[in-house]
């Protein structure tokens, strides 16, 4: 069974195309990253899904239902940032948000002290949220998002801003909601975190669906044209290769794109420079996402160019 | 569907209650009712104690020695009151007799300012020459620095009056206490009307007061515009807080945008409802120990909580619409200002209705759905109130106001909720009130 379903579902402002006839499935207890560069319809997907807006054209099935109010109570979503009552204190805000899924007050206040001590929350029931510090109240943001025991959990960058342990704090919260059976959406701008978490990712471009599928998957439709690469002289040893389509520079390491057989190219480096480490690897998230969205940043960046250069001219 | 709302309007209810505006609401309460009973008690009791001392310039040769003879008499008067009832005594008015004796008039007033600067004297007073004469034209001088004091030219005018009246007659060979005999004023009494009470004996007219006829409706026209004016315009700020924080998100992911509106409009009615019953519990305090205990009719209350309830829901959704239009308190402001307007249309016309309760422009502005809600509640307290059929259309077409604002606001609220960045203009939120 699928936990969502969108099919050919089509979302415009004002006449400029949001989303473009997007299909999509999530299935149930998966963990389904959504990436997407700024304004690309990420957010407009999201709020589709939770029915905050309505599709113009298409079809949404959340939870079995195609009538996604029906099942609102068992879907939380949290929005990017913010999204809390600042003179609220916290428990009371926890059984606000939890009684409007329905719960009751009894149930709720058992969950909201199990989960304040798993995010590591202790003895801040009673603080104001304005009180506290960005990334308690993110943590606190997360908690009003699962205290209804939610079967679809849809979190609109929810590690962004926090610090490492906070973020792992999170993250074990988000596994722990698996475990439990929930089904998690999240979108993100970290390559990395989407990579080792999500079973399936999914990216939206410019309002269309251009990857979609475990991460194995997807890598295999890029094949493995990608070498990471260590050498005494580092990213000065690249020069001068024909097959060396383009060079992503971390410092310390090298990721090469190569056009022609891994081997050679091997053979022909070693007689350059000292070699380190060497793997021939399958391209990484945060690769195919720029693969993606740059050329076509470019071919806009350009078309603005002309576009001012024939009102100059 | 209406537990979600109920559970929406319990969070904005405690959410009010803690706010600062209810508190001082609340805690003005004792302040406003002990002030009330002190205003009274000081109006009624403190007289002005202070002596005034001032001179009479008379230049007929008659009026000033008996204008002393009449201080002297009604300070006797005062004194013996004060003595009897154990009341403070009032002022003495101590007149000082200043003879013209062929002085420049000019010189004389110059001095006699001088004095009343330096505080020797309060006042002084010129009796001009031609005074007595009917057909001179002349008129009593009174010259002051305190000049919103009114007690002692007041009492100048009239005691004046009195003697050039007896000394005309006088001069005229007229009986002046035959005169003042003919001439005696009849008062009118102001009375209610006779009834038969439920034995069929007759109960006797009681005699109008003025406090109960006229204070107690314009006392709950205040109340109910204190009410709704304390909790409808803490629903903007809640609006536009909930947007700018995206708080709005989270709860319309739980909740439909309209059951989210009634919501907050229950929650804002009920903070009206105890804010009514705690002033006018007060309020009945107060009346009690003023024995005006009766002054405040049930019906009338029955009539104060339904056109509450209409106002809120009026004026409460008008704000949400507002809050749910603009992005931030300072554009909300500009949003206001027509909207205060009709808030302010019953403040400014209430006298209007005081004076001819059922006059044509009272009719017509009691039937402003804006101003029904206060209007009406005065009109229907002010004996002997309004005919029944226009109580009924105000309650129609003030109904269908509320109704359609209510729809009107929800179909803004729907889609003004998710608007970041810009706030509507009015066109823009006409167009979302007709979209489907």
């Amino acid at each position: 069974m699928h936990a969502i379903a969108l099919r050919h579902v089509t979302k415009r402002f004002n006449g400029t195309l949001a989303v473009d006839d997007l299909s999509l499935t999530v299935p149930t207890g998966s963990i389904y990253g959504f990436i997407g560069p700024n304004g690309s319809g990420k957010t407009t997907t999201l709020r589709m899904i939770m029915h905050i807006l309505l599709p113009d054209e298409g079809e949404i099935e959340v939870l079995g239902s195609r009538d996604t109010e029906a099942a609102r109570d068992k879907v939380s979503y949290l929005p990017e940032e913010r999204g809390l009552y600042k003179k609220m204190t916290v428990r009371r805000l926890l059984r606000y948000y939890g009684r409007l899924k329905g719960e009751r007050v009894a149930d709720l206040d058992t969950r909201i002290s199990e989960w304040m001590e798993r995010m590591e929350l202790p003895g801040l029931d009673h603080r104001p949220i304005e009180t506290l510090s960005k990334g308690m109240s993110q943590k606190v943001q997360f908690v009003s998002a699962v205290v209804s025991n939610p079967a679809l959990l849809i979190l609109d960058e929810p590690f962004s801003g926090l610090d490492p342990v906070n973020a792992h704090v999170v993250k074990d919260g988000v596994l722990e909601m698996r475990r439990r059976g929930c089904t998690v959406v999240f979108s993100t701008h970290d390559m990395l975190t989407a990579e080792k978490m999500c079973d399936r990712v999914f990216m939206i471009f410019r309002g269309r669906k251009v990857l979609d599928g475990t991460l194995h998957d997807i890598q295999e439709q890029y094949g493995a044209d990608t070498v990471r690469l260590r050498t005494a002289a580092g990213v000065d040893a690249l020069r001068g290769y024909d097959e060396v389509e383009s060079v992503n520079d971390f410092g310390q390491v090298q990721e090469v794109r190569l056009k022609g057989d891994p081997q050679a190219f091997l053979v022909r480096l070693a007689a350059r420079t000292a070699i380190y480490h060497f793997e021939v690897a399958r391209p990484s998230l945060q690769d195919i996402f720029v693969r993606i969205a740059k050329p076509r940043e470019q071919e806009l960046a350009g078309m603005e160019l002309e576009n001012s250069a024939q009102l100059i001219g | 569907m209406m537990r979600k709302t109920l559970i929406v309007a319990s969070s904005e209810f405690g959410t009010l209650v803690r706010s600062r505006a209810f508190m001082i609401s609340v805690l003005l309460m004792p302040v406003v009712m002990a002030v009330s009973v002190i205003v009274v008690r000081a109006t009624r009791d403190s007289t002005d104690t202070k002596n005034r001392t001032f001179a009479v310039v008379d230049y007929t040769g008659v009026l000033g020695e008996k204008l002393s003879l009449l201080a002297g008499e009604l300070n006797r008067r005062g004194a013996a009151a004060a003595a009897e009832d154990g009341s403070v005594v009032g002022a003495k008015f101590l007149p000082v007799l200043v003879p013209p004796a062929g002085r420049d008039p000019d010189q004389l007033r110059i001095e006699l300012s001088d004095q009343v600067r330096r505080g020797e004297l309060f006042a002084f007073v010129e009796l001009p020459a031609g005074l007595l004469d009917p057909g001179s034209g002349v008129r009593i001088r009174y010259y002051s620095d305190h000049p919103s004091y009114a007690a002692l030219p007041e009492w100048v005018r009239t005691s004046v009056n009195a003697l050039i009246l007896t000394e005309r007659f006088r001069t005229s060979a007229v009986d002046s206490a035959l005169v003042v005999r003919l001439l005696r004023q009849t008062p009118v009494e102001t009375l209610g009307l006779f009834a038969r009470d439920a034995q069929g004996g007759l109960q006797a007219a009681q005699q109008v007061d003025q406090f109960r006829e006229v204070g107690v409706p314009t006392v709950l026209m205040a109340l109910m515009y204190l009410t709704v004016m304390a909790s409808s315009p803490q629903l903007l700020n809640t609006v536009i807080e909930e947007k700018m924080s995206r708080i709005s998100e989270i709860l319309i992911a739980s909740v439909t945008p309209f059951q989210l509106m009634m919501g907050k409009l229950i929650g804002s009615a009920g903070i009206s409802l105890v804010l009514t019953v705690v002033y006018i519990a007060g309020g009945l305090i107060v009346a009690n120990y003023w024995g005006y205990a009766d002054a405040v009719r049930p019906a009338i209350l029955a009539w104060f909580l339904v056109y509450l309830t209409m106002a809120v829901f009026l004026f409460g959704s008008i704000f949400i619409a507002i809050g749910a239009a603009c992005t931030d308190l300072k554009d909300s402001q500009n949003m206001m200002t027509p909207v205060m307007l009709l808030v302010m249309l019953p403040v400014v016309t209430s006298r209007v209705v005081l004076r001819a309760p059922d006059g044509a422009m009272a009719t017509i502005l009691s039937m402003i759905p804006t101003a029904t809600p206060f209007l009406m509640l005065l009109r229907i307290s002010l004996q002997p109130g309004p005919p029944a059929w226009e109580i009924a259309l105000s309650l129609v077409l003030t109904a269908v106001t509320v109704t359609v604002t209510v729809w009107a606001a929800g179909k803004i609220f729907r889609t003004g909720l998710l608007m970041q960045g810009k706030s509507a203009t009015i066109p823009e939120m006409f167009r979302w009130v007709r979209a489907r």
